[in-house]
């Protein structure tokens, strides 16, 4: 089973999805409308988002590409709700930067409240797997905290969903393969088996720190294949079993529109 | 937790914001891994788990074996709290988004370097208590004048002018707001004093500002 937050009509609703596509709601009225409809709005599938961990330089591939060595503990930043958007949605580039890349993640959602939790029992903490593309802007890193949260924590970069499958319908989720479309053109493509700290590791050595709770979400980090975006580009980032998520690219004048 | 927690979905902590930490820290800072100080404000998280209350005990950190860990160390600071949505706002404009200040304080491990988040210092379950409540930001004219200080079993251990703060609550109002939009209830606790206060198992700990608040905590472990 699938689960999503999509407005309809102007409604918000909490939906299932079933093997055949089919969408029920909540309260178990059936939404006649395929996945691709336009009349759909995908929300960001976490209900209510908690703390978002975010994983650097978790792909051997990836820490080489960037000049790192992979790390020897994992590399685990934070980032909130606002930087959550949901499938189909705009993200936008920041005016006068030089780099800004997608970053196509496995992202796990946390169902259950925990802490010092086993790596074995790990899963049954685990309510579901989504996608996410957490974008980062070179341009503002800083050894500081790095990466800093003005690379990192703004607002509609971390585009999530369109769905969470249920963790007992990924058997192995250390095996998937993960690509990224730029403008319909490959430009990412690895495998969740090349990841250096899996789930049940994250889970183990985040609770072993605090107390990890439902709506919690662990973002796994990205591998090798990262390149700039523009506005006006599409890009999908998908994962094998999970999920499509595509977002476009806008000014930071078309997104902030009178804020701007 | 028996009080109402204070913070709404974010808390926002402005690290390295002590004009005479920065200056003691000057070489360090050109040397690697950080190569040059910082030209940004040094922001961090106190994520949900952390978040706790006035009167509330502070856990004493464990380590990854299971062991107690040897030290513990607090900061304070003012809390701002945010009265209304704030996006991509002007210094001279950012007090007005204020709803209101109150005291946040910081419990963790020692802070041992800035290069990368520090999660398993400063994300340790209860360690941030904010409160013991709200200040309406219209009875704060100059939050920038106030004062912050920590006394730990009734001795003042640190003093801390917000004068003496690199940027001013409101630019950093207005920065923070160009990253992220901030909502009502969201707290910035805007700098803390360089120095960092060591603590004990058992400690009282009390985190003052004066026309706002104080914040008492103790710390477990015994």
């Amino acid at each position: 089973m699938r689960y999503a937050r999509i407005l309809v009509e102007g409604r918000e609703l909490d939906i299932t999805i079933d093997a055949q596509d089919k969408i029920t709601t909540q309260e178990g009225q059936s939404i006649d409308l395929p996945l691709d409809s336009d009349q759909i709005t995908w929300l960001p599938p976490v209900k209510e988002p908690g703390t978002i961990f975010a994983l650097g330089l978790n792909y051997a591939d990836h820490a080489t590409e960037l000049n790192f060595a992979p790390p020897k503990e994992p590399l685990v930043f934070i980032k909130h709700a606002n930087t959550l958007t949901g499938h189909k949605q705009t993200s936008y580039r920041p005016d006068n930067i030089e780099y800004q890349h997608y970053e196509c993640e496995l992202v796990a959602v946390i169902g259950k409240q925990g802490k010092n939790i086993k790596r074995e029992d790990a899963l049954d903490y685990v309510a579901g797997y989504t996608v996410c593309n957490d974008f980062a802007i070179r341009d503002y890193l800083e050894n500081y905290y790095r990466p800093n949260l003005r690379v990192k924590s703004r607002d509609s970069l971390l585009p999530m969903g369109p769905w969470i499958v249920d963790v007992a319908d990924v058997p192995n989720a250390n095996n998937l393969r993960l690509t990224t479309t730029v403008n319909g053109k490959i430009t990412q493509d690895g495998s969740t088996k090349d990841m250096i700290f899996d789930v049940p590791f994250l889970i183990e050595y985040l609770s072993k720190i605090m107390t990890l709770n439902p709506g919690d979400m662990i973002a796994t980090g990205t591998p090798h294949g990262v390149a700039d975006m523009q506005p006006g580009d599409t890009v999908v980032c998908s994962i094998e079993s999970i999920c499509d998520l595509e977002t476009r690219i806008v000014s930071e004048q078309e997104y902030y529109g009178k804020n701007y | 937790m028996t009080a109402t927690l204070l913070v709404n979905s974010k808390l926002v902590c402005v690290a390295l914001n002590d004009k005479a930490q920065l200056k003691a820290l000057d070489a360090t800072f050109n040397q690697a891994p950080y190569n040059k100080p910082p030209t940004q404000p040094v922001l961090y998280y106190k994520p949900r788990n952390t978040w706790s209350v006035d009167t509330a005990e502070v856990e004493w950190a464990k380590d990854f074996d299971g062991k107690d860990v040897p030290t513990m160390v607090v900061g304070a600071s003012l809390g701002v709290v945010i009265g209304k949505e704030t996006c991509r706002v002007k210094p001279e404009e950012a007090l007005s988004f204020v709803g209101g200040y109150t005291v946040v304080a910081d419990y963790s491990l020692p802070e041992e370097n800035y290069y990368r988040p520090d999660i398993k210092g400063k994300c340790l379950d209860t360690s941030a208590p904010v409160g013991p409540s709200l200040v309406a930001a219209d009875k704060i004219a100059q939050p920038d004048a106030l004062s912050v200080t920590i006394k730990v079993n009734g001795e003042l251990k640190s003093t801390f002018d917000l004068s003496q703060m690199q940027r001013s609550v409101a630019e950093l109002i207005s920065i923070i707001s160009n990253i992220m939009t901030l909502q009502a209830g969201e707290v910035i606790a805007v700098g803390f004093a360089g120095e960092r206060v060591a603590l004990a198992k058992g400690d009282k700990v009390e985190a003052a500002i004066a026309g706002i608040g104080t914040l008492n905590n103790t710390l477990g472990g015994i």
